[in-house]
């Protein structure tokens, strides 16, 4: 399959990327005064946030395409996404207490930033979960899009937690209105990871998706019909 | 400076475990389904 070679060589590609980013980020970028070396952790924290958040708002637009649609792709697309957003999550969930143990004193503090964004994993779960458990295509399609609606409403409030209440985990310094406050070299950094980052999401997404559709087919032969049962 | 460098290496040694993990789970799925 075309797609899957495609999505196999963005992925590889992406991984010795990332390998690139580590030996900027460790070895090419300032070390932040206050924070020391931990505040390095930025630069795999806040990109992974930013695709765990932006492959939620994806999984909830295909999904409302997909209700007035019914086209199979979009669905196919949304349950890709969604589990590659639970990775990116996951990442998210792991790093932030790593650098909050140093920074802040405490591994996790029930702080509105991070209850969201805890609940947003729990959202990607829920989602991989419904799916899993609903074995009619069409049913489990249809229920699945609606909880990624849900999930995609969540977004906003991730991001707008830090202006809505009083919080320990900083205001963004570099998606924010105005001039990121970031010095050149990290700035360069952080976007050399965002581009890698995004490059691992859309490569994670094309084989997910390639691996669906592949599932679905050998499902119809099977079933020695055709078209996944989405009618 | 505080020496908190143990952490930066922790955070970073898990997300190469994390992507490589599931970009090695990706493959091993596909290869599971072509063969089938």
């Amino acid at each position: 399959m075309r797609m899957l070679r495609v999505g196999r060589w963005i992925t590889a590609i992406g991984l010795v990327l990332l390998a690139g980013v580590y030996v900027r980020a460790l070895s090419f970028t300032p070390i932040e005064q206050s924070q020391g070396l931990a505040q390095k952790i930025f630069y795999l924290h806040v990109p992974a946030a930013i695709w765990a958040e932006m492959a939620m708002i994806l999984v909830g637009l295909s999904s409302i395409f997909y209700l007035f649609t019914k086209d199979p792709r979009l669905d196919r697309f949304a349950a890709s996404s969604a589990e590659v957003g639970t990775i990116f999550c996951a990442i998210v969930l792991t790093t932030g207490p790593i650098w909050g143990k140093p920074i802040w004193g405490t591994w996790w503090t029930w702080d509105a930033r991070l209850t969201f964004t805890l609940f947003l994993f729990l959202l990607y779960v829920g989602y991989l979960l419904l799916r899993s458990a609903v074995p009619d295509p069409a049913m489990r399609a249809r229920y699945a899009a609606v909880l990624g609606i849900c999930g995609m409403c969540e977004v906003p409030f991730i991001h707008l937690s830090v202006y809505m209440f009083p919080t320990l985990h900083p205001m963004p310094i570099v998606l924010q209105p105005g001039r990121p406050k970031l010095p050149g070299s990290m700035l360069t950094t952080w976007l050399l990871s965002l581009g890698v980052f995004t490059l691992l999401y859309v490569g994670f997404v094309v084989q997910r998706y390639a691996l669906s559709y592949l599932r679905e087919q050998l499902e119809a032969v099977s079933e020695g019909g055709a078209g996944g049962g989405y009618a | 400076m505080p020496e908190n460098g143990n952490y930066m290496i922790a955070a970073y040694i898990l997300v190469g475990v994390i992507l490589v993990g599931y970009a090695l789970s990706l493959y091993l799925r596909t290869r599971r389904s072509l063969r089938a």
